[in-house]
């Protein structure tokens, strides 16, 4: 009888995969593949870079899926969250900062050529303050921001309580207010 | 600081650039890891599960195994009122004969 991978949830197919089956995994990295990069192009800002991570984390989950220990109660997106995360922040130490390609930037087909020259400018800006930010608060602003991740998941990711999120946040737009003043 | 200061902030930050992933991104992690070997690693709580796995019974195995246990407890932990009565019947018994051989 054909296995319906889709209705397993993340913590039985990691159950199969700690079993080796490798469909199980491979239903994982069907599911979660983009929403682990979103976030890791957030942090890194390109698109290469951004996949080697996600290409890694994923690659160390099948070679060492026992890493994974569902007693601790804790999401596999939490968790898995927190890996890409930390790989992130290795890759920034090893590698020097990505430049910002202009060819990214979102593109509005309504706007015009100024406006469109003017929302890059601005975006450019943004980024370059996001990464000037302490390591934390660049953290919960790439977490929080993120679709899906809700305040509390983002705490848990972190490893703090949802205050110290909240104030994290607080002190990160405050601070990005500051230095946006002419933008906003 | 204003509200429409934050506003705007909120909506710079929800509309940050972002780039999508090749579409062939998951495909590649998947055919990359084929045939790449896991490290096993010894789970005490795993091999525990494994182990009722093999010994597993089914219900009426498990309902017989408790019933016994339970026999056998109260087997052991009721002490026979007979016991008693048996054995000073035994030690009349005996007495008799002595007396019997006392005679001869």
């Amino acid at each position: 009888m054909a296995v319906a991978w889709p209705e397993k949830d993340d913590h039985e197919l990691l159950a199969l995969v700690q079993d080796g089956s490798h469909p199980a995994f491979a239903e994982l990295v069907q599911r979660h593949t983009e929403r682990f990069y979103r976030l890791a192009f957030r942090y890194l800002q390109n698109k290469e870079a951004a996949e080697d991570v996600v290409q890694d984390a994923l690659v160390k989950l099948w070679e060492d899926p026992g890493k994974w220990q569902a007693e601790k109660n804790t999401k596999f997106t939490t968790w898995f969250y927190r890996v890409v995360v930390n790989l992130c922040l290795d890759y920034r130490k090893r590698k020097r900062p990505v430049q910002l390609n202009d060819e990214m930037a979102l593109i509005d087909e309504r706007e015009t050529a100024d406006q469109a020259m003017m929302r890059r400018e601005e975006q450019a800006a943004l980024e370059q303050e996001i990464a000037a930010l302490p390591e934390r608060q660049r953290t919960a602003l790439n977490l929080c921001f993120d679709e899906g991740v809700s305040n509390q998941e983002a705490a848990d990711i972190m490893g703090m309580n949802l205050k110290a999120l909240q104030s994290l946040l607080m002190r990160a737009k405050t601070t990005l207010k500051e230095r946006m003043k002419s933008y906003l | 600081m204003n509200q429409n200061d934050d506003d705007k902030l909120d909506s710079m930050l929800r509309l940050r650039r972002s780039q999508a992933a090749s579409p062939d991104l998951a495909a590649r992690i998947i055919l990359k890891t084929q045939g790449v070997p896991q490290i096993q690693r010894f789970r005490l709580w795993q091999s525990l599960r494994q182990l009722f796995i093999e010994l597993h019974l089914p219900k009426p195995g498990y309902v017989l195994a408790a019933a016994l246990v339970l026999g056998m407890f109260l087997g052991f932990s009721t002490v026979p009122q007979g016991s008693s009565t048996t054995d000073s019947h035994s030690l009349n018994a005996q007495s008799f004969l002595t007396d019997d051989e006392g005679l001869l």
